[in-house]
C-alpha cells in the first residue's frame, strides 16, 4: 500500500513530509499538487525526508505526498540509443514537445517510445529453460547495436511456454511466456531495475585489454584497461571536457554512456550537434549510434544530478550484459559530490571535510566499484565491459581537496591536468610527471602481440626522457640553457620533440584527433631514434647546434598531423630521410 | 506588481542579519514573495527561503536595518518575484529590484515573468558560433567571442575592466548583418561613478536607447544584489527571445553578489564551502550564468560579459575559480600589464574563449585564424619563458632564436595589445597584426600553421 | 710691387673661390635641406589636418550619434508620462465612481463574497473584521453568517470593502476594493494604454 502524507517543510530541493510511515527509504514520490518526481533519503517516525529532483519554487506545506511503491528506476529496452536523458531518465526532447525551449515541471513521459517496433529475432524456442539474464533474442536497436533482449537478471525464468515467430513488435507486446513453479511470467523486450542497485554478473576478469583511444598520450604513456577505472582531475580551463568528448568520440568500445553532471548546457548541446556528424573510425557509422547522453546541467535541480550518475551507470551496465564494452564518462564527479554536499546540509548531517558527507568517500567506491570486465548471467556466455572515467573539478585546481583525494583511492588511472600546460596551449594538458596508470603492465601484453615486440621498451624510453628532461629543468631555471654540456642539450631538445610531436594532439584537426595504435608507436620509435642518433652523434663530435639545424626535425613535429592513419609508409620515408641526414652532418665532422 | 492579494502575518518569531522569521504561518510557499511593512508603513521585499512547522524563514532585499519584532508585518503575496517586460524597458533606467529609478511611471507591462527563469532545455539550445567582432584586438584575435556565449572579465581591484567592457558594449557587432541588438547593464553594488561612466558611454555612443540599465550602487542595499542580475537576465530573456533581438548583458560586479549570497548563508548557520562561502555557490552562480545562450527556432541571443574583481587578484579564489567552470572561457585582466599602462592589459595565456573555434575560419572570420592564432599563443608562451629566464641569466646566456621570442614579445605587447579605447579594429586589420606578428620568426619555427598559410601570408622583412 | 700684390691678390682669390664655394655649398645644402624640411612638412602638415578633421569628424560623429540617441530616448519618454497622466486620470475617475456606487443590493452579496474570501485564506471565522463608515452597516448585516466575527469598533479610510484580522493577532488579510484595485492595476493600465493606441 502507498504511503500518503503531507508536506511540513520545504527548503530549496528538500521537502519533509508527515504520514508518511508507509514509505520505503528510496522509494520515488510524487511531491505537491503539481506531481514533482522526489525520492525518499531518510525515515525518522512518520516523517520522510525527501529529496525532490524539480523546481520546488510554490510548493507549500499542507499539499501532498504520495509514495510510488518504487524504488528509482530507469526503463530498460532498445530505444535507449541516441537519446539524450535528464537525470531521472526523462528524454529531454519528449520534454521540450510538453514545455517548450524551458524545461517545466511535473511532467510524465516514458523513457523510449513504447510504440515503436523493432525487428525480433527469436534465438530460444519454446520448451527451453530459461534463467535470468538469458538471451531471448535480438533487434536491431541501430546500425551499430544489435540489442540483446534479456530476461531480467532477478525474473526466475522458468521453461519458455510460448515465444512469438521472427517480426516485428513494440515494447509492450508479450514477446514470451515461461512457467516457473506453476507460475506464468510474461516476458516483454523492456524491463525496470533500480539505479542504485549494482547488475549482477557471474565472473570477473582482469582488465587486460586496452581501451584505445586514439589519444597518444593517454593510449602510450597512461592507458586505461577495457572495463577499468580512470579519473580525470583539472582546474578550470585545463581542457578537462575536450578529453572527455575525444575519448567519448573515439573510444574503442561498442557503447558510450556520456554524463554532464551538473556541467555546462552548451557542451551536451555541442554533442548532440556533432556526433551525428562524425564517423566511428572503426565501422563508418555515425558516433550517435553508439551514444546515450545524460545531462543534468548546472542549472537544473541538484538533486537530480544526484540521480544522474546512477542512471548512466545502470545503463552502462544493462548493454555490458549484451556482452558489449561500454565507456561510461562522468563529467563531473565533483557537481554529484556538491549535490550530495547540499542535500546532506539540508539533513543538518555532521559534515566532515569541506563540508562534505563522511560518506562521500564510499559512495564514490561504489560508484566506482560498478566498473569492471565481465562474464553476464545466463546463456549464451557474454563477456562485456563498463570502463568508468570520472572528472574531477578541484576547487582552486587543489589536488589535496577531498573530492579527488578520496577518488584517487578507487581509481587505477589518474590523468592529471595541468593549468600551466593548459596556459602554454599544450594540449591534452596532462602532465606527463604526475600522472600515472596502473594498467600498464597489464596491458603491455596487447601491445606486444598487435603492434611491436619492443612496445614496452621503446614507451619506457621516450618516458625516461621526459624525466631527465624535467630534472635538468631545474638546472636552466638556475643557470640558463649555454651551461649544459651538449648530451644534456640534447636531452632538453628531444623531449621539447616529444611534447610536440606526440603528447600534444590538436583535436580540432582533421587528422591529429584520432591516431591509430600503429602510428602512434611509430611516431614514438622515431623520436627515440632520433635521440639514439643523437647520443652518438655528439659522442663523435658532432655539435648539438648542427643537429637542431637539421630540416628533418619540423617533419618529425608536423607527421602527426600531415601522415593520416593510412599513410604508414611516410614514416618510414621520414626515418629514412632522418638517418641520410644524421649521416651527412656527421660525415661533415669526419672530413675536418 | 508590488502589492498583491495575500495573508499579513503579524508575529515577527526573529531577526538576524538579512534574515526575519515570521511565526505562526499557516499558508506560505517556498520562494513566495513577501512583503515586509513596518508600523511606519514603509514597505520593504523579500522572499522564502525556507517554510515549515509555522515558521516561515524570510530573506529581506532591502537588509532588515530599523526593523522591529513588534512593528513589523509580513505579507505572503501569493507568487513569485515578477518582472513587469515589455518594449518600452529600452532607455530605461531601473533600480537593482527593477523598480523605475528615472522617474518614469512602471513599464506597461506585456507580460509579468518570474525573475528565477526557467532551465533552459539542453536539447533546445542552438550551439553558438556567431563571430561578435569587438573591434578589440585580442578579444577579436586570440579569445573570440560568440553570440550566445558567457565570457567574463576577471580582473583586480582598480583595473581597467570597466573602460574594456564599456568598450565592447559600444563597439560589439555581427558583420553583415542587421539585426537588431540591445545592451543590458546590471551594475552591482559598484561605485555610482563606475555606473555612470558606463550610462555616459552608452549615451555616447548613441546606445542609450537599445539600452536597459539596472543598478544597485556601493551605497544600496546589499541583498538586493542576489535580485539585480536575476531581473536583468529576465529582461534580456524577454528581449532576446520574445522580441528576437541580439542581447548582450554586462553585470558589474559579480564578486559583490557572491558575498550577498555568503551573507545569507551565514544568518542562516549553514555548513560553509571554502573561504566561507556557501557549498551551493557553483549551483547558484551557474543559474545566472547558464541563462546565457541561443534557441531553436529563436531569432535572439542572450550573450553574457559578467565582470568580477578577483580578490587579492587570486585566480584560484572561489568566485573566479566557480565562475570558470561554468562560463565558457574567461578573459583574465593583467596586473603587470596594467602597472605598465597597457590598454587592455589582457593576460592571453591565463585567458581563453571555449567556443572560439566554433566562431572562426572560414566563412566567418578568415581560413587561417585558428592556427595564426595558436602560434602567436604559442610564441607569446615562448617569449614570456625567455623573459623570465633573461631575468636571472642574463641576455648573454640565451640563445639567439630566444632573442628572437623576446622580440616577438615586445612587438605583441606594444602593437597588437596595446589599442585605444575609441579605436576599433576590423578582423582583417586584427589578423593582419597576428601575421606581422609571426612573420618575425624564421619559418622552421612555425609548427601550428600550415604551409599554405604560410606561403600566403608569411612576409619576412 | 705687382707680384707681391698679386700672390696676395691670388691668395684672397683662392680665400674667396673658396670661401665662395663653401658658401655656395652651404647655401645649396640649406636650400636643399629647406626644401626637403618643407617637402617633408607638407605631408605632415597634410596629415595633420587630416587628422583634425577626422578627429573633429568622430567627435562630430560622436554629438551627433549622442544627440540622436538621447532626443528619440527623450521624445518617447515624454509619452510616457503623457501616458501615465491619462491613466492616472481614467483611473480617479474610476475610483470616484466605484466610492460613490449605490451600497444597497449587489453591494451586499459583493461584501458577503469578500468576507467569505477572506475568512477561506485565513481559514478562520473568529476575526475582527475593518470597514469604513459608509460600509458598516453593510457589513454588520453580513457578519450573521460567519459565526465568532466581530465588526470593530474604529473605523478605516478605503474605498470599500474589508480588512479581518485573526482574533489572536497573527494574521491579517486586506479585502477592500482599493486592495483589489492596487492589485489589478498592471492589468488596468495595459488595458487603458492599448485603447490609447499604445503597447500592445
Amino acid at each position: 500500500m502507498a504511503a500518503k502524507g503531507r508536506i511540513v517543510w520545504v527548503s530549496g530541493p528538500a521537502v519533509r513530509a508527515d504520514g508518511m510511515s508507509e514509505a520505503k527509504m528510496y522509494e520515488t514520490v510524487t511531491v505537491g499538487n503539481s506531481k514533482l518526481v522526489g525520492e525518499v533519503i531518510r525515515l525518522t517516525g512518520d516523517v520522510a525526508f525527501i529529496q525532490v529532483y524539480e523546481s520546488t519554487s510554490g510548493l507549500k506545506p499542507g499539499e501532498p505526498v504520495i509514495g510510488t511503491g518504487n524504488p528509482l528506476s530507469v526503463l530498460l529496452g532498445p530505444g535507449i540509443i541516441g537519446q539524450l536523458y535528464d537525470g531521472i531518465q526523462r528524454p529531454l526532447r519528449e520534454l521540450s514537445k510538453a514545455s517548450g525551449s524551458f524545461i517545466g515541471r511535473g511532467i510524465t513521459t516514458t523513457p523510449v517510445d513504447m510504440t515503436k517496433k523493432y525487428h525480433f529475432v527469436p534465438t530460444t524456442s519454446v520448451g527451453d529453460e530459461v534463467a535470468g539474464g538469458n538471451v531471448l533474442g535480438t533487434v536491431q536497436e541501430t546500425d551499430l547495436i544489435e540489442h540483446s533482449i534479456m530476461v531480467p537478471p532477478d525474473n526466475p525464468g522458468g521453461k519458455i511456454t510460448n515465444i512469438v515467430s521472427e517480426g516485428d513488435y513494440d515494447l509492450e507486446t508479450e514477446i514470451a511466456t515461461s512457467e516457473k513453479d506453476g507460475q506464468t511470467i510474461s516476458l516483454k523486450m523492456y524491463h525496470k531495475w533500480p539505479v542504485r542497485k549494482p547488475r549482477p554478473y557471474k565472473a570477473r576478469y582482469d582488465p587486460t585489454v586496452p581501451l584505445l583511444t586514439g589519444q597518444r598520450v593517454i593510449d602510450t604513456f597512461f592507458p586505461i584497461a577495457k572495463g577499468g577505472t580512470g579519473s580525470i582531475p583539472g582546474a578550470f580551463g585545463t581542457g578537462k571536457t575536450v578529453t572527455l568528448h575525444q575519448i567519448a568520440k573515439w573510444a574503442d568500445s561498442q557503447v558510450v554512456v556520456y554524463i554532464g553532471c551538473g556541467e555546462r548546457g552548451n557542451e551536451m548541446t555541442e554533442v548532440l550537434v556533432e556526433f551525428p556528424h562524425l564517423k566511428d573510425p572503426r565501422s563508418g557509422k555515425p558516433l550517435m549510434d553508439r551514444t546515450v547522453l545524460v545531462a543534468n546541467t548546472s542549472n537544473m535541480p541538484v538533486a537530480a544530478r544526484e540521480a544522474s550518475i546512477y542512471t548512466g551507470v545502470t545503463i552502462a551496465e544493462y548493454y555490458r550484459d549484451m556482452g558489449k564494452d561500454v565507456v561510461l564518462v562522468a563529467d563531473s564527479t565533483s557537481r554529484w559530490a556538491e549535490a550530495l554536499r547540499e542535500m546532506s546540509g539540508r539533513l543538518e548531517e555532521m559534515p566532515a571535510e569541506e563540508g562534505y558527507p563522511s560518506y562521500l568517500a564510499s559512495r564514490l567506491a561504489e560508484f566506482y566499484e560498478r566498473a569492471g570486465r565481465v562474464k553476464a548471467v545466463g546463456s549464451p556466455d557474454r563477456d562485456g565491459s563498463v570502463t568508468l572515467i570520472g572528472a574531477v573539478s578541484p576547487s582552486g585546481g587543489d589536488f589535496t581537496e577531498p573530492v579527488t583525494t578520496h577518488t584517487m583511492r578507487f581509481i587505477k588511472t589518474f590523468w592529471a591536468l595541468d593549468a600551466k600546460l593548459a596556459y602554454s596551449r599544450h594540449y591534452p594538458s596532462i602532465n606527463w610527471m604526475n600522472s600515472y596508470s596502473g594498467y600498464l603492465a597489464d596491458i603491455a601484453k596487447w601491445w606486444r602481440e598487435n603492434i611491436s615486440e619492443d612496445w614496452f621498451s621503446i614507451r619506457s624510453e621516450a618516458y625516461s626522457i621526459l624525466q631527465r628532461e624535467d630534472t635538468l629543468k631545474e638546472i636552466v631555471r638556475l643557470l640558463g640553457p649555454e651551461a649544459l654540456p651538449d648530451e644534456e642539450k640534447l636531452i632538453l631538445e628531444v623531449a621539447r620533440m616529444i611534447k610536440i610531436g606526440l603528447l600534444q594532439q590538436n583535436s580540432f584537426d582533421d587528422v591529429d584527433t584520432f591516431c591509430s595504435p600503429e602510428k602512434q608507436y611509430k611516431l614514438m620509435k622515431l623520436l627515440v631514434d632520433f635521440y639514439k642518433r643523437g647520443q652518438q652523434a655528439i659522442k663523435e663530435g658532432t655539435p648539438i647546434s648542427d643537429i637542431r639545424a637539421m630540416s628533418v626535425i619540423s617533419s618529425l613535429l608536423k607527421a602527426r598531423m600531415d601522415v593520416k592513419d593510412d599513410e604508414m609508409p611516410k614514416l618510414d620515408q621520414l626515418d629514412i630521410e632522418m638517418q641520410e641526414q644524421f649521416k651527412s652532418i656527421t660525415g661533415v665532422k669526419v672530413s675536418n | 506588481m508590488t502589492t498583491e492579494g495575500g495573508v499579513q502575518y503579524n508575529k515577527i518569531a526573529e531577526i538576524k542579519g538579512p534574515l526575519v522569521i515570521v511565526g505562526d504561518v499557516e499558508n506560505a510557499a517556498f520562494d513566495e514573495l513577501v512583503e515586509i511593512e513596518t508600523n511606519e508603513g514603509e514597505r520593504r521585499l523579500g522572499k522564502v527561503l525556507e517554510v515549515g512547522f509555522g515558521k516561515a524563514i524570510v530573506q529581506v532585499f532591502e537588509g532588515t536595518n530599523g526593523l522591529s519584532i513588534a512593528g513589523t508585518n509580513a505579507k505572503f503575496v501569493g507568487k513569485v518575484m515578477e518582472m513587469p517586460v515589455s518594449k518600452e524597458v529600452l532607455g530605461r533606467v531601473f533600480d537593482g529590484l527593477g523598480r523605475p529609478k528615472d522617474g518614469l511611471p512602471d513599464p506597461i507591462a506585456d507580460k509579468f515573468v518570474d525573475i528565477n527563469g526557467e532551465p533552459m532545455n539542453p536539447e533546445q539550445r542552438e550551439y553558438p558560433k556567431d563571430f561578435i567582432q569587438t573591434g578589440v584586438s585580442v578579444i577579436d584575435g586570440l579569445m573570440t567571442l560568440v553570440r550566445g556565449q558567457k565570457l567574463p572579465i576577471f580582473s583586480g581591484s582598480g583595473m581597467s575592466h570597466n573602460l574594456l567592457a564599456a568598450q565592447i558594449a559600444r563597439q560589439a557587432s555581427v558583420v553583415g548583418t542587421q539585426d537588431d541588438f540591445a545592451v543590458v547593464f546590471a551594475a552591482i553594488g559598484v561605485q555610482y561613478s563606475e555606473a555612470e561612466y558606463f550610462r555616459r558611454s552608452l549615451e555616447e555612443s548613441g546606445a542609450l536607447k537599445r539600452s536597459v540599465l539596472f543598478l544597485n550602487t556601493a551605497d544600496d542595499p546589499a541583498i538586493e544584489r542576489i535580485i539585480t542580475p536575476r531581473v536583468a537576465l529576465t529582461v534580456a530573456e524577454y528581449l532576446a527571445f520574445d522580441l528576437g533581438m541580439h542581447v548582450l548583458v554586462v553585470m558589474t560586479d559579480m564578486t559583490n553578489y557572491a558575498e550577498a549570497l555568503r551573507e545569507i548563508s551565514a544568518a542562516r548557520e549553514e555548513v560553509p564551502g571554502r573561504k566561507g562561502y556557501p557549498g551551493y555557490l557553483y549551483t547558484d552562480l551557474s543559474t545566472i550564468y547558464e541563462r546565457a545562450g541561443k534557441l531553436n527556432g529563436r531569432k535572439g541571443s542572450v550573450t553574457q560579459v559578467p565582470i568580477l574583481s578577483m580578490p587579492s587578484d587570486d585566480i584560484t579564489h572561489p568566485i573566479p575559480d566557480l565562475t570558470g567552470y561554468i562560463t565558457e572561457g574567461q578573459i583574465v585582466v593583467g596586473r603587470d600589464l596594467f602597472r605598465q599602462g597597457i590598454y587592455p592589459p589582457i593576460n592571453i595565456l591565463m585567458s581563453l574563449s571555449r567556443l572560439m573555434k566554433d566562431g572562426i575560419g572560414e566563412g566567418s572570420t578568415r581560413a587561417d585564424h585558428a592556427e595564426v592564432a595558436n602560434q602567436v599563443y604559442d610564441a607569446y608562451s615562448r617569449a614570456q619563458e625567455v623573459r623570465a629566464l633573461a631575468g636571472i641569466v642574463g641576455k648573454a646566456g640565451l640563445t639567439e632564436i630566444d632573442l628572437k621570442y623576446m622580440d616577438v614579445g615586445d612587438i605583441f605587447e606594444k602593437e597588437f595589445l596595446t589599442q585605444a579605447t575609441d579605436e576599433n579594429r576590423t578582423i582583417e586589420e586584427t589578423l593582419g597584426i597576428l601575421w606581422k606578428i609571426v612573420s618575425k620568426l624564421p619559418k622552421n619555427e612555425i609548427t601550428k600553421i600550415k604551409d599554405k598559410f604560410v606561403d600566403q601570408y608569411y612576409k619576412e622583412e | 710691387m705687382l707680384a707681391p700684390n698679386s700672390s696676395l691678390e691670388q691668395s684672397i682669390d683662392k680665400i674667396l673661390k673658396k670661401t665662395e664655394k663653401e658658401i655656395l655649398s652651404d647655401l645649396e645644402n640649406s636650400g636643399s635641406d629647406s626644401k626637403h624640411t618643407l617637402d617633408n612638412s607638407l605631408p605632415k602638415l597634410e596629415h595633420e589636418y587630416d587628422k583634425i578633421i577626422s578627429d573633429g569628424k568622430k567627435e562630430a560623429e560622436k554629438i551627433e550619434k549622442q544627440i540622436v540617441g538621447s532626443s528619440d530616448l527623450d521624445v518617447r519618454n515624454k509619452q510616457l508620462l503623457l501616458l501615465e497622466e491619462g491613466v492616472n486620470k481614467v483611473f480617479s475617475k474610476a475610483l470616484d465612481q466605484i466610492a460613490n456606487t449605490d451600497r444597497s443590493g449587489d453591494y451586499s452579496n459583493l461584501i458577503k463574497t469578500l468576507l467569505d474570501e477572506a475568512t477561506k485564506i485565513l481559514g478562520t471565522t473568529e476575526v475582527t473584521v475593518f470597514t469604513n463608515d459608509k460600509d458598516k452597516d453593510v457589513v454588520q448585516a453580513a457578519l450573521s453568517q460567519f459565526s465568532g466575527a466581530e465588526l470593530a469598533s474604529d473605523t478605516i479610510d478605503c474605498l470599500g470593502g474589508i480588512i479581518i484580522k485573526s482574533k489572536d493577532g497573527a494574521m491579517t488579510f486586506n479585502n477592500t476594493i482599493d486592495a483589489r484595485i492596487e492589485r489589478l492595476k498592471p492589468l488596468i493600465r495595459k488595458s487603458i494604454a492599448s485603447t490609447f493606441g499604445v503597447g500592445n
